[in-house]
């Protein structure tokens, strides 16, 4: 779906046609799910912030100024609705750049020892929700980093840094697991 | 690791993204062949930056488009109208305003007794005379106006700037 396209949608949302936001949504929605669970790490959770997102987004859409791609602007109401469900979360108050989760003990039990990919898959969990959000941005949908700093609120210098910190330290922690897997054998 | 080298993770990095230029590449493939412990460490960054390259989006349930679509009936809503808000604000803000006066006025300065005597209570309940109680107007106004200032505080907090710097969060990128 082109850009041009895609405002052609929006032109009828607003025109007073919801239903034609659902070719939105369902162009849409794994990425906004799949981002929302890197800042979440939780289905249920990721799921119900990625609607919450839409919806938002939709209430607002008559806002959007189309100088930028709708993605970029979708996502970045992703970004902060999850943030937001995150911030919220009772009792488990974190700081988004400081929050960092361990390796998951059975999930690391169940690594299969020679397949790589789940190795990294455990790497990943060492990072904080913005570096997974970050990279996911950059990898899964290649934005260019001037996009993402337009998305998270970063400047691009930054967004350069923390990708390259999130791959070194998953490199590190790849390093690290692969050492104590051969430790072990 | 790579800080025991001569070259860094990041040359590394930028030579996985493409983003060197041609000498610079080079150099890399050269040092590549000379240092195992780089291409050791190129090694672990490919396998990253390929992981990444490869992965897929997740996918929400089947019925998200439908709810999405559902929600879009309701209204967005917060726990405060910011114009009810204000007008509460509002309300609390004339309330303590006419206080004040009253206040600054000496309507309150005199303190009244209440006599509990004059009460309309048959006398076949009541044994003994019973105590006058002063009440003191000019504290319990300034008791409602501190009260009053507290709630306009918490209205202006809760109905007014919350929902505006949600609002200004949200709308930043518009």
């Amino acid at each position: 779906m082109t850009p041009e396209q895609e405002f052609a949608i929006i032109d009828k949302v607003l025109a007073g046609n919801p239903s034609a936001y659902a070719d939105l949504v369902n162009r849409y929605k794994n990425y906004a799910f799949t981002l929302a669970l890197k800042v979440l790490s939780n289905r249920p959770e990721a799921e119900e912030a990625a609607q919450d997102a839409f919806v938002k987004a939709y209430h607002h859409l008559k806002n959007f100024n189309r100088e930028s791609k709708f993605s970029t602007w979708l996502y970045r109401i992703v970004f902060n609705t999850a943030v937001s469900y995150k911030r919220k979360r009772k009792g488990t108050y974190q700081d988004i750049e400081k929050t960092e989760v361990g390796l998951n003990p059975v999930a690391e039990s169940n690594l299969e020892k020679n397949d790589k990919k789940k190795f990294i898959h455990a790497a990943m969990s060492t990072l904080n929700e913005a570096d997974r959000f970050t990279l996911t941005l950059f990898y899964l949908q290649e934005h260019s980093l001037e996009e993402i700093a337009e998305i998270t609120g970063m400047q691009a210098n930054t967004v350069k840094v923390r990708i390259h910190r999130a791959r070194q330290r998953l490199a590190d922690e790849l390093t690290r697991i692969l050492n104590t897997e051969a430790l072990t054998l | 690791m790579a800080k025991q080298l001569n070259i860094s993770d990041e040359h590394l990095l930028n030579y996985l993204d493409g983003t060197l230029n041609p000498q610079e590449r080079n150099t890399i493939e050269q040092l590549l062949k000379a240092d195992q412990q780089v291409a050791l460490r190129l090694d672990a960054l490919r396998s990253i930056h390929d992981y990444l390259l490869t992965s897929r989006a997740d996918e929400p349930s089947k019925n998200f488009t439908q709810r999405v679509m559902e929600r879009l009936q309701y209204p967005a809503t917060s726990g405060y109208s910011p114009l009810n808000g204000i007008l509460l604000l509002t309300g609390v803000l004339v309330a303590v305003g006419i206080a004040a006066v009253l206040l600054a006025s000496g309507v309150f300065d005199t303190t009244t007794t209440l006599d509990l005597n004059q009460l309309v209570v048959p006398n076949k309940y009541l044994d003994e005379n019973l105590p006058s109680i002063a009440v003191n107007g000019k504290l319990i106004v300034n008791l409602i106006i501190l009260v009053n200032i507290a709630l306009a505080f918490i209205v202006l907090d809760r109905a007014v700037l919350k929902p505006w710097f949600e609002r200004r969060r949200e709308l930043n990128l518009l």
